[in-house]
Formats: structure tokens, sequence, C-alpha cells
């Protein structure tokens, strides 16, 4: 096996360099990156479409390279996934795909040349990475992919800090750049864009990043309790129900008057919450899926990562670093 | 020669489980990274078929100028994306969205693309939901994400 390997890789060193190029080019092609680029899946410009190559072909292949190799914000991952590919493997894959086009004269050339002299240590690299293949890449590529604030800034950064966390630039987006609105709908424009309203308001480290309790207790906003009385004053009811807690979580205290200023009773009795006490039974589970208190926070009310702000009460007996009693603030 | 041919095959193999698990990453990694409010509502139960664009109805908005209980206790609306039967004759009738935006307490129906201003395809969500987030982004619209 190791003879016929050398063997190989003295043959493939004996080749014309862009002859082996191309054989090299081809086989990762058709091992890793036809699965995109053969259909265009996921955007990825496709195999022999000028069109699509015509944007891509004009930044030069040294970048043409680097996206290859390192991934691209629009969801390509590094090497494609197959992180088992030299680097002369995967820029022969791009030489083949950019001369599908009619591309290596035009823009490829300068590196493609460079390529094209595979160094003696690289050549048989190059023939005995062929039959291992990789399983192992999805993962890779999941995280590559899934970057949305590593996307936002250009670079397919794995070790990115959180990918579901935008980045402080990008949140409460206007609405033609927010990904969910249509920037074609001439209506779009004409939307107010978050921040001229929430960006005086108290803050809050998630949601839409306010603190909706605070900038309503203290006076920011006045939203109407009625739909055409603006002067409908809220029923406010002034009490605590404490939730003992299993595990080592801070109790949680339910605050009624927090929750009467925005609702009514009937919003969340009796469908939600038996107004009886141990009639609910609510777990982090259930309210994650949406059920409970899950029916607002989650959704719009503040989402479940602000755990102190409902587990707020110290454990009887427990340790200093259980409680933070200000955190309702 | 056949030695070469085998590892060959299993490579291809290989491939395959590659693509079939790549593909997947894929369906579920790829969306565009949407950057809408938290509590976005995209309503979509009939736009897409009635070949209008769905519906943003953004809560931040609708919570500086009113109270939960207006629109969840007094208009009727449940707390589900998608769980209210509205259509455009009920809010030209008054109901639902209709209630306020009449001319009156807010701007009139006149105004589709105020409401009908998300992109076409994209699924009836709350937007930045913990549900959304669980079970994966929500797909926004392939066919501008496919561009990016």
């Amino acid at each position: 096996m190791r003879a016929i390997l050398l063997a190989a890789a003295i043959v493939s060193m004996a080749f014309p360099a862009s002859a082996q190029d191309k054989g090299a080019g081809k086989s990762t092609y058709d091992k890793t990156c036809a699965l995109c680029h053969a259909t265009g899946l996921a955007g990825a410009p496709k195999f022999g479409n000028k069109a699509d190559w015509a944007p891509r072909l004009k930044v030069g292949a040294a970048k043409l390279y680097a996206s290859a190799l390192k991934g691209t914000a629009n969801g390509m991952p590094g090497k494609g996934g197959n992180l088992t590919l030299s680097d002369g493997d995967v820029k022969a894959a791009v030489d083949y795909l950019v001369a599908s086009v009619g591309g290596a004269k035009s823009a490829a050339t300068p590196v493609a040349a460079a390529a094209a002299k595979p160094s003696p240590a690289e050549a048989p690299k190059v023939a005995s990475a062929a039959p291992v293949a990789v399983v192992a890449a999805p993962v890779a590529l999941r995280a590559a992919a899934a970057a949305p604030g590593a996307a936002a800034t250009g670079a397919a950064d794995p070790n990115a800090f959180n990918r579901l966390l935008a980045a402080p630039g990008k949140r409460n987006a206007p609405p033609a750049e927010d990904g969910i609105h249509d920037p074609a709908n001439p209506g779009t424009h004409a939307l107010q864009p978050p921040l001229t309203a929430l960006g005086g308001m108290p803050a809050l480290a998630a949601g839409n990043r306010v603190n909706w309790v605070s900038s309503l207790e203290g006076g920011r906003i006045t939203p109407r309790w009625d739909r055409d009385d603006a002067g409908a004053a809220a029923v406010v009811m002034d009490l605590n129900i404490v939730r003992e807690v299993k595990g080592s979580m801070p109790d949680v205290v339910y605050p009624h008057k927090q929750h009467t200023e925005w609702l009514d009773c009937s919003n969340c009795h009796p469908q939600i919450f038996i107004p009886q006490k141990g009639a609910n039974q609510i777990s982090m589970a259930s309210i994650m899926l949406g059920q409970k208190c899950g029916v607002c926070h989650g959704k719009v009310a503040f989402p479940v990562s602000e755990c102190r702000l409902c587990h707020s009460k110290k454990k009887e007996g427990a340790g200093p670093a259980a409680a933070v009693a200000g955190a309702r603030k | 020669m056949e030695k070469i041919l085998i590892p060959g095959i299993r490579a291809r193999l290989a491939g395959l489980v590659l693509a079939l698990a790549a593909m997947a990453g894929l369906v579920l990694a790829l969306p565009a990274p949407a950057l809408a409010e938290y509590g976005d509502v995209v309503i979509n139960n009939h736009s897409d078929a009635a070949g209008v664009r769905p519906v943003v109805f953004p809560h931040w908005f609708h919570r500086v100028r009113f109270r939960c209980k207006v629109c969840h206790s007094d208009l009727g609306f449940k707390f589900q994306a998608g769980g209210n039967d509205i259509n455009m004759v009920k809010i030209i009738d008054g109901q639902f969205c209709g209630a306020c935006h009449n001319g009156a307490v807010a701007w009139s129906v006149e105004n589709c693309d105020l409401c009908h201003s998300g992109k076409a395809n994209t699924p009836t969500q709350v937007h930045e939901s913990t549900i959304q987030k669980l079970a994966g982004p929500a797909p926004a619209a392939p066919a501008t994400a496919a561009k990016r």
C-alpha cells in the first residue's frame, strides 16, 4: 500500500505541474466542494457559472484562496468543512473552480502560477490525502457557518463569543437592515427605527435591550391602559407570590404589581395560571417551550437569560452568594 | 490499481455521509442573521398565498404606546404568533388591528405596505424568541437568503 502511494506520489510529481494540479483540484472538488458548488446550495457560486463567479474573480486569487481556506461570512466553512484537506488541495480546487468559468488566466494567474509548483513535501500529501475522507466535518461546518456575529464582522471565527448574541453595533437595527423587513418595500423605510424610540430608555442586557418595567415606572413611557381613554389608570394589585424552587437557585418572587401595570387579570388567570397556591406546575423547560411564564417571557417580556430578575429571593440558610436582592431594578 | 480504487469508494461513501450531514447542518445553520427587534412578530398565515408581503408586527413600537392588556384582553389577541384568525375583512370591520388602525386611533388600512413589509416567504414567528432559538433560527426568506 505504502509502496503504491509512494509510487503514486512519484508519478504525480513527475507529471507536468498543471496536469497534476487539475487532477487534485478535480478530486478535491468532487469530494468536498461539489456538495454546494455543483448546485449553488446556500448561495455558493456554481461550478461553471460565469455570472456567479464574475464578482468573485475580481477580488483576486489571493482572497479567493483565503475564503476557501478560512471560510466566508456567507456561510462557507473553512476548507469547505473538510479540515483534513491540505492547503494545496484547497487551492487546487479553487483553481479548478475558477478554471471552470475560464477565469484561470484573468484572475487566478498570479497565485495559480505559484500554486502550480507544489513543493516536493506537498505533493505526496496531495496524493495520500485523497483517500482519507472526513466525517468529523459537520461540527466544524455548523460552528463556522452558524456564526451570525462573525458573519457580520466579515470573518467566520469559530471561536466567536456567542453565535446567538448580536454584536452591540447590530442591535436595534433599523427596519430596512433587520433581515425580516423587505428593503424593497417602500413602506419599510417609513417605519420608525427602534433606536429612536428605545435609545433613551433604561437599559437591560437582553431582549429589546430596554428595561420596560423601569421605563414605565419612571414615566419614560406612558402607554395607554385603554385604547381610547388616555387618562385611564391601570388596576394594579400589589401582591408578591414566592415560589420555592428546587436546587440551588434562589426562590422566585413573582410580583403582581409589575404584571398588573401591563396586564389584565384575565390575561393569565385562569387559563395560564390557576389562581390557587400549589396548583401550578412550572418548570424552566416548560417556560422555554413557551408555556406558563414563557407565554410572554422569552417572546416579548425579558427572556430567560435574565435568571435573577425572577430568581431573586435568597433561600433560608443559603450562602451569601445566593441572592441578588437588587436584581429587580 | 484495485487497492487505490477501494479507498476511493470508501472516500465516496464517507463523502456521501458528509454531504448528508452537511446539508442537514446547512439547512439549520444558514439562514440570514436577522437583526430584528426582540418580539417582532412575523405573521404569514395568508400573505404568501395572497401574493402580498407577510406582516411584521413590532411589539416594541406598540408597547411604547399601549399596555399589553389593550390588545391581549380588550381586543382579543391570543398570545400566539399566527394563532389569531385575522384577515383584512375583519380589520376593515374594526376587529383585531382594525380596532385602532381605522384612521381614528392610528392610521388606517390603506397603508398596506406599512404592515405588509416582511420579506416574502418568511415564516410566521416571534423573532428572537426562546423557542425560535431552541428550534434553530427560522429560515429567513430563502430567495434573498440565497443571494447573500
